[in-house]
């Protein structure tokens, strides 16, 4: 009977306890929890209202510079597909981002490799100038850079946009892939070149399958900075037909007597998505090469 | 060359025995043909344009009329130039403007604030919360400012305007009234998810110990965090500072898409005015000396910060 009691009691003063405790911290934290709902709702809103028109516009038939109801349909999309001038400019952004990526991984693989597996004066000295060189502001140094292009006769070529892309992202592929492959036992390259491997089959066979991840996100960033870069393919291209989606944006929306808003938004919703899909395969990885890239140094 | 030892990449430990156990002298060709295009490549489109920037400085090199032939060593006239302009110097304050309000306060209260409330273990919908803040920072500058555009409209139906409406204020065109609040706004927005991720990841190293106990000596939330929270993650919000600062000194197309400097160069920044300088009045000389300025400017703050978080290199 004692037992059975006690084990019935002892729920019920266990259960007053916590409700008591539960009850006290509301009343504690009841106000600062409101505030914290109401603060964060708001910031929220704050990230995303700016968003409407762009979203509501890509899908308003008669879509105009504002915010209204919009009648749905795809027509600005199809536009943009079928327009002259508009597919242009995502091939373009495609063939400058694709192109600057894979240069980007060559480079920075090669390099990275060097950096990791040898030992060399100057190789120190080396990581941290690259590392240093995220300091100094673009438009800093693209005057100089214009004209150093022109003399090279890199300008207004999609070719010369792509090496110069690819070269601006590299210290931060360099940074990551010499980390990646450090990672690697060099015991397994070893193994494979008593195997017969040369050198180069076992970076192919041991160092390049297990740097996948750190190579993915390498090209992911490379891929984002390139896709999303203003200021280079500014300066760089002043023929129309080299234009990428940045610099088409632009354009279109500075010649304000004849905008065709629907399509600017619809083309904005293009230039946004393969960044957004991307995001989301890279958002830890971009978070360690922005904080740890600079605390190594 | 002792500090090796103290990399935090695990892998230094196996790379260290490789040295020793191979002859060196065969590797030099390899090492040249792997590091060699990526090392000359940087040399000559990353370091190359510093260093001509600063001969281009001290000349009065032009992109087109009479000097673009022949550009002359001017000494440091173009500098007596820039620190006597008041455009120039205008310029700079914009920018020190842009960054105190934008980047130092505006996106580290805001990222902090989110950092906090959505470290919070009663807080719901943290998924969804954090994907929104994201939002501002993963889209290109472009459609940032596109989307700005739109919102602080000068007619009546811009999103802000309508907003205001609610409230029975007249419309305003903000961009023309109020220009830099307005840039500093754009800024702020993009800059949120940055401070974020930073100040989360800072946060998450606080030991919870440190914070109980101070909770139990009867300590209230804006003690514990103005006297143990913050003093522990003060190296990663000096970074971050570090970080913003640099990038907030080279905005450019974000500003310079919704305002081009105006009106009346009201939020002509530093970088806007380098980039007009230089590549639409063609005076490449004093642009390049514009951006040797900014350049030391950046430099010193850099400085600034690592000795104020005692960041050890």
């Amino acid at each position: 009977m004692t037992t059975l009691a006690n084990r019935a009691a002892s729920p019920q003063t266990a259960a007053p306890v916590r409700h008591t405790r539960r009850r006290r911290l509301t009343a504690i934290d009841l106000v600062q929890r409101v505030l914290g709902y109401t603060l964060i709702v708001m910031l929220a809103l704050f990230c995303l209202v700016p968003f409407a028109w762009v979203v509501l516009s890509a899908v308003d038939a008669n879509a105009g510079p504002n915010v209204q109801w919009p009648t749905v349909s795809i027509e600005n999309f199809v536009n943009f597909f079928t327009n002259s001038g508009t597919p242009l400019l995502l091939l373009n952004s495609l063939i400058i981002g694709i192109g600057a990526t894979a240069l980007n991984l060559v480079l920075g693989l090669a390099g990275g490799y060097a950096l990791a597996r040898f030992q060399f004066p100057g190789r120190r000295m080396f990581m941290f100038s690259i590392l240093l060189i995220r300091v100094i502001p673009a438009p800093a140094t693209i005057v100089a850079l214009y004209l150093i292009l022109v003399k090279l006769n890199l300008t207004n070529s999609l070719w010369g946009l792509i090496l110069v892309e690819a070269v601006l992202q590299l210290p931060v592929t360099l940074w990551l892939l010499k980390g990646t492959i450090s990672a690697v036992p060099i015991e397994l390259e070893e193994a494979a070149w008593v195997d017969g491997s040369s050198r180069f089959q076992a970076i192919w066979r041991i160092v390049l399958p297990l740097a996948g991840p750190g190579l993915g996100a390498a090209a992911m960033l490379t891929f984002l900075g390139v896709w999303g870069d203003f200021l280079t393919p500014l300066v760089m291209l002043q023929r129309q037909e080299l234009y990428p989606l940045s610099i088409g944006l632009f354009r279109a929306f500075s010649e304000h007597n004849q905008v065709d808003w629907g399509l600017l938004a619809a083309s904005a919703i293009v230039y946004v998505a393969p960044p957004a899909v991307l995001y989301v395969f890279v958002r830890k990885h971009l978070l360690h090469s922005s904080l740890g890239g600079a605390i190594k140094g | 060359m002792s500090s090796v030892t103290e990399m935090p990449v695990s892998a230094a430990a196996a790379t260290r025995p490789l040295p020793k156990r191979r002859g060196r002298s065969n590797n030099r060709p390899l090492l040249l043909l792997l590091l060699g295009p990526a090392a000359v490549l940087i040399v000559l489109f990353i370091v190359g344009p510093a260093l001509y920037g600063m001969y281009l400085s001290f000349t009065n090199t032009q992109l087109t009329g009479f000097a673009a032939r022949d550009p002359k060593f001017v000494g440091l006239d173009n500098y007596v130039y820039l620190l006597n302009n008041a455009d120039f110097l205008g310029s700079l304050g914009h920018t020190g403007e842009f960054v105190l309000y934008s980047a130092i306060i505006g996106q580290t209260v805001l990222g902090m604030l989110a950092a906090i409330l959505l470290s919070r273990p009663w807080m719901r919908g943290k998924g969804i919360i954090g994907a929104a803040v994201l939002m501002p920072m993963i889209v290109p500058e472009v459609v940032a400012s596109l989307t700005w555009a739109s919102v602080l409209s000068n007619n009546s139906s811009g999103t802000l305007n309508q907003l205001t409406g609610i409230f029975g204020v007249p419309p305003t065109a903000w961009l023309q009234v109020v220009p830099m609040a307005s840039i500093i706004v754009v800024n702020i927005w993009r800059g949120i998810a940055f401070a974020m991720i930073m100040f989360q990841a800072a946060l998450e190293d606080v030991p919870v110990e440190l914070i109980e106990a101070a909770r139990i000596d009867g300590a209230r939330a804006m003690q514990v965090f103005r006297h143990v929270t913050l003093p522990l993650i003060r190296g990663p919000v000096f970074l971050y500072l570090l970080l913003t600062t640099i990038s907030t000194v080279g905005a450019f197309g974000l500003v310079y898409f919704l305002t081009q400097g105006g009106p009346g160069g009201q939020t002509q920044l530093a970088a806007i005015y380098i980039y007009e300088r230089a590549l639409q009045f063609s005076q490449v000389g004093i642009g390049s000396a514009a951006s040797m300025i900014l350049l030391v400017i950046v430099l010193v703050l850099g400085s600034v910060y690592l000795r104020l978080a005692k960041v050890e290199v």
